[in-house]
């Protein structure tokens, strides 16, 4: 199984930290970033495969951030990790870059499955 | 027979429906002119008797009507009730879903963490010990995020609630300095100074526990905005048209002016997840809404925040007050 690089972009500091753990003891290589700014800054640093995305934020909230995000990590897929489930939005985010839509709560495994699938569909490769 | 017009005058707008007054107003006066005056005069009585029972009958719709029209605003009301209880569920939805996300990672993580403990304990090694500092951190954040989501539903059925208030005469001054009394000490734990600019106010009539929970929540907002040092102003005063006016006023950061027209909405905070849940604002506007008067904030660049209620010397209208009274008769 390959280790991808996460970007888990949340902020909420429990969640982004669980999710770093969870992600990390299934054999992949993550680090938190608590606002679109901070998520950026991670982006320059460091290039990412995936990057799972909150929408309500502090600051520039998450369909604010995607184009910037896709800008600096053309080759990433986002995933939107969100507690709305509204249609629009996902219609939203979908246009706007993001690869797929996911509603909290989920488990990591499901977020490692919609990866799997992500990556499948755009042949960069499997898990 | 003259006076005849005179007992058969029309005296309302529903009693000029009646199609027989003008026939039996017209025979009369044929019958008083051709047939002498006592056949006038039956008729007279008749179409007298006609007109009390249509008048009697035409108070009867008007009553109805009005009955109908008050319910149509109470449908009305109503369905604006549901609407706002929609965009609730949608705002719960989200706000419960985040919490229960971490719920749901932190029993990830317990089993992640039992997996190991109980190979060790197979093998009969002592990792007993770090399972359990494990267990016991992940139990009490599980527990923390159920306390938070029950803050959220209890709050939401508390906006839920029908909110009728119970109006009695009351010194406004007295409730704005119990309130201010409550989260004084508070206040100086935390460098904050309340100052307090109390006007001479007519007596009004109100709710004094509706009125005392807004007045509190604006206290608390105010503290919260100033974080540390920094002081509140609470200004009381008599405004025009016999109404008063509390204002509490904070010289933290303001609100920008994009979040002006959101603020009174449900579920719109600017706090840290779980430090609010965005429905004091909402739930104070409602109440003070509720009692006849207004809610609103006002915002300068480095001067802080002010809100202003504005009540009516009666609390809610006629209306408002009947339905208080009634409520109280059951005990509500």
């Amino acid at each position: 199984m390959t280790s991808l690089r996460f970007l888990v972009v949340d902020d909420e500091e429990r969640f982004r930290g669980n999710l770093v753990k969870l992600l990390t003891a299934k054999g992949m290589q993550a680090e938190g970033a608590a606002d679109a700014e901070q998520a950026f800054a991670a982006l320059r640093r460091e290039a990412r495969d995936v990057i799972l995305l909150d929408v309500r934020m502090p600051g520039m909230d998450g369909v604010a951030a995607l184009p910037g995000l896709k800008a600096l990590a053309p080759e990433a897929d986002v995933i939107v990790l969100t507690g709305h489930a509204s249609v629009d939005d996902a219609a939203e985010l979908l246009a706007r870059g993001a690869s797929e839509y996911l509603v909290k709560p989920c488990t990591v495994d499901e977020i490692l499955d919609t990866v799997a699938v992500v990556r499948d569909r755009r042949g960069a490769g499997r898990l | 027979m003259p006076d005849g017009g005179g007992l058969l005058g029309p005296s309302g707008p529903l009693a000029a429906r009646s199609p027989v007054w003008p026939l039996l107003l017209g025979l009369a006066a044929l019958a008083a002119a051709t047939a002498g005056p006592w056949p006038g005069l039956i008729l007279a009585l008749a179409a007298g008797f006609v007109l009390w029972w249509a008048s009697r009958r035409s108070a009867g719709a008007l009553r109805r009507a009005r009955e109908e029209s008050c319910e149509l605003s109470e449908q009305l009301i109503q369905s604006q009730k549901m609407a706002a209880l929609g965009e609730l569920a949608a705002g719960i939805a989200h706000e419960i879903n985040n919490p229960l996300g971490i719920i749901t990672q932190e029993a990830e993580l317990l089993g992640l963490a039992l997996e190991p403990v109980e190979a060790a304990q197979r093998d009969g090694s002592p990792l007993a010990a770090a399972f359990l500092a494990e267990l016991r951190d992940g139990i009490g954040e599980i527990m923390r995020q159920v306390n938070r989501c029950s803050d959220i539903t209890h709050k939401m059925l508390n906006f839920a609630r029908k909110v009728a208030p119970v109006c009695q005469p009351s010194d406004v001054n007295r409730l704005v300095e119990d309130m201010v009394a409550l989260v004084e000490r508070e206040a100086t734990k935390q460098d904050t100074r309340i100052v307090r600019m109390y006007g001479e106010l007519p007596r009004v009539t109100t709710d004094p526990p509706l009125l005392r929970q807004v007045v509190l929540n604006l206290l608390n907002n105010a503290m919260q905005a100033l974080e540390r040092g920094g002081m509140i102003f609470v200004t009381t005063r008599a405004a025009e048209d016999g109404q008063i006016a509390i204002e509490v006023r904070d010289t933290g950061p303001g609100i920008p002016a994009a979040h002006l027209d959101k603020i009174f909405n449900p579920f719109f905070t600017t706090k840290a997840p779980g430090m609010g849940t965005g429905l004091g604002l909402a739930i104070s506007q409602r109440i003070v809404v509720g009692l006849g008067g207004t809610l609103t904030a006002q915002s300068l660049p480095d001067a802080g925040a002010a809100f202003v209620i504005r009540l009516p010397a009666t609390c809610g209208g006629e209306g408002e007050r009947r339905h208080g009274a009634a409520d109280q008769g059951t005990g509500h």
